[in-house]
């Protein structure tokens, strides 16, 4: 079965990382909050990467407005949930990823599967990325990406180490109303992450307690130290 | 001196400005730091963080040495010589 042949599937990456690396990631799990459009794109390359299992948490249904940049969708799934379309196209693309669906909006209350090595926050407001934060372990890596308009960023946190998320962006509110974006700077910021989740994979984040500031109309990058 | 670092859309606001250095003086604060930038760099960037009674602005994070100031004394957080203060209005959706 070609579909379960790893190393031709593989066959391109692994010239890149190697075995070892590609075993790394083979064995990883990620819970991936926000199926919007960091999310969707984050966890397409993460199923694409051959990853072990996602968790996927979303409340959210498939809206016309989210088709320009969310990527895991397309006109017929309007009105349908997205953790379970999501969990459809990654099976689709990679059949030997666990999918593990949570329909549900993360609040005070939400708690993290055991087996979840990383957290990935592709979340669109405040309270419930903190909320994430909150349940994350002590010890365990999170990677937090955000996007507006033609910039965003990437950071990696590890709980009990880092500054806690909500410390950082303390006093930060959520813009009312939609909050403007394009679909090429959500491509891109979710590539960088991705590139930062597979790089704390394999033991090596880059942005371990400082931001990456992603300027998309300068086509700028710059670091924030935290 | 003081580095003022800005970031994201700010910078875009400052004419792509990255940073600058102010002089330092004692008893500076972060407050009095915005007013002598505002003042040299004739760009009206206070109003865009302070509000007419002088609250912070949601929607940018302003670090003296990495600690998010509302953790210290807020705009009368007290600044040394050498510190490095950093606006970064960060992207708030996903």
């Amino acid at each position: 079965m070609i579909v379960h042949d790893n190393g031709v599937r593989f066959s391109r990456q692994l010239l890149v990382w190697g075995d070892e690396k590609q075993n790394r990631i083979a064995e990883s799990t990620l819970l991936v909050a926000g199926l919007g459009g960091l999310g969707a794109t984050v966890s397409q390359i993460l199923a694409r990467s051959g990853v072990a299992a996602l968790h996927l948490v979303d409340e959210g249904t498939v809206a016309l407005s989210d088709l320009h940049r969310q990527s895991l969708y397309g006109e017929c799934d309007i009105g349908r949930k997205k953790v379970l379309v999501a969990e459809e196209r990654l099976k689709a693309i990679n059949a030997n990823v666990r999918i593990f669906v949570h329909d549900a909006r993360i609040d005070q209350k939400f708690c993290i599967a055991a087996e979840v090595d990383l957290v990935v926050d592709c979340l669109d407001n405040y309270n419930s990325r903190f909320d994430l934060y909150h349940a994350v372990r002590t010890g365990q890596f999170f990677v937090h990406g955000g996007v507006q308009a033609s910039q965003g960023q990437v950071l990696t946190l590890v709980k009990g180490e880092s500054q806690p998320l909500d410390e950082i962006f303390a006093g930060c509110l959520q813009p009312k109303g939609p909050i403007p974006v394009t679909p090429d700077s959500v491509f891109i910021i979710a590539g960088l992450m991705s590139n930062e989740i597979l790089q704390t994979i394999f033991g090596e984040p880059k942005l371990l307690n400082r931001f990456l500031v992603i300027d998309l109309v300068n086509l700028s990058l710059t670091f924030l130290e935290v | 001196m003081i580095r003022l670092q800005f970031y994201g859309l700010l910078r875009l606001m400052l004419s792509g400005k990255e940073s600058l250095e102010l002089p330092w003086h004692e008893g500076d604060t972060v407050g009095l730091l915005l007013e002598k930038f505002q003042a040299v760099e004739k760009i009206p960037v206070t109003g865009k963080l302070i509000d007419e009674h002088g609250t912070l602005h949601a929607g940018t994070i302003i670090l003296l040495n990495r600690r998010n100031i509302l953790h210290l004394k807020k705009l009368d957080t007290q600044v040394n010589d050498g510190d490095v203060l950093a606006l970064f209005p960060p992207g708030a959706g996903g």
